[in-house]
């Protein structure tokens, strides 16, 4: 059932964070020159994502 | 016999293994493996901070060999990317609790991912005392800018007629609440997650070879190759691994910058 539970999780998680990133490369294929602002945005919103996931992963461990 | 039918089983110990216990006294007054590695990882730092004094003061003012050249890298970065970018005009003031942010988690998270060593981050106790640390020190950088009342007043947007003020204000303070979950959760969790995940493929890769072990036969040496396969996957998680060790350390000390810089903000 964890395992269940986790798949549909992760589903939004996928979602979030394959939108970032299509979001990251459009705006750098349109404007090469702010890549280095936009790397730190993309990471931090990445982790923002990814730590939902992570929970999800760590309480279906523990319960 | 199928390997995978011992796997719950070995799942269970492995995950018991990551609980704290005690190397030394008891878990209410005493030093828990991930104390100890912890006490470990500040060690190297500190031999390396002191190392690298030495060699840059042998040196001259140009930096010479890959590691003072290499610490100066990571030192540079932390200088430029992270409190200049974001703090502007202050960051001199903020430069040295970034650093030393950065460098803990840093040299913990990587500590953690040698294999046989476990990161003192790993556990749940060492990120919610960073996060806290964090925390008192956007708080105290605010009042320190405005006052008690003038921090406190801050929080809600200004230009936002009553009844919707008080509502945002509360939001606001939540928030700020939230953050010192969130910081330490997130770390814990990416670590925790991350060794159970290495844990779980060294755990099968073993699983899968031990029929070789006990007899030469067909199937024994087709499940020692999907054994080979996921040492393979190890290897490659493994190297994810470190780059998470690094961009998690990162991430803190990024948000805790933005953390101070929201509080410095003259205008929410």
């Amino acid at each position: 059932m964890g395992a269940i539970g986790y798949s549909l999780g992760v589903i939004g998680a996928a979602l979030g964070i394959s939108l970032a990133a299509y979001g990251a490369m459009t705006s750098m294929a349109r404007q090469p020159e702010v890549q280095g602002r936009l790397f730190t945005v993309f990471i931090l919103a990445s982790a923002f994502i990814e730590a939902l996931a992570l929970i999800g992963f760590v309480v279906t461990l523990i319960s | 016999m199928n390997p995978l039918d011992k796997l719950p089983e070995e799942m269970e110990e492995l995950v018991d293994g990551f609980s704290s216990t005690p190397v030394v006294g008891d878990l209410s007054v005493g030093v828990t493996q991930y104390s100890y590695w912890m006490f470990v990882a500040i060690a190297i730092l500190l031999a390396v901070i002191f190392v690298f004094r030495r060699r840059q003061a042998e040196g001259g003012l140009v930096p010479e060999g890959r590691f003072v050249n290499g610490v100066e890298l990571l030192v540079e970065f932390c200088r430029d990317d992270l409190c200049k970018a974001l703090l502007g005009d202050t960051w001199r003031e903020h430069f040295p609790f970034i650093a030393t942010m950065f460098f803990f988690i840093l040299v913990n998270n990587v500590v953690g991912v040698i294999p046989g060593c476990k990161p003192g981050t790993g556990c749940i106790g060492t990120t919610a005392a960073l996060a806290l640390v964090s925390f008192v020190y956007f708080i105290v950088v605010g009042v320190r800018r405005k006052g008690v009342v003038g921090y406190l007043k801050s929080l809600a947007p200004a230009g936002v007629s009553f009844p919707m003020n008080a509502l945002v204000w509360v939001i606001e303070v939540f928030s700020s609440f939230l953050r010192l979950v969130t910081l330490a959760v997130r770390l814990f969790c990416n670590l925790f997650a991350g060794h159970v995940v290495l844990g779980t493929f060294a755990v099968l890769a073993s699983l899968f070879f031990e029929p070789l072990l006990e007899g030469v036969s067909a199937v024994a040496v087709g499940q020692a190759g999907a054994s080979l396969f996921w040492v393979a996957i190890l290897l490659v998680i493994y190297a994810v691994e470190l780059l998470v060790a690094a961009i998690q350390a990162y991430v803190f000390t990024l948000l805790s910058a933005v953390y101070v810089q929201l509080a410095e903000a003259d205008e929410h």
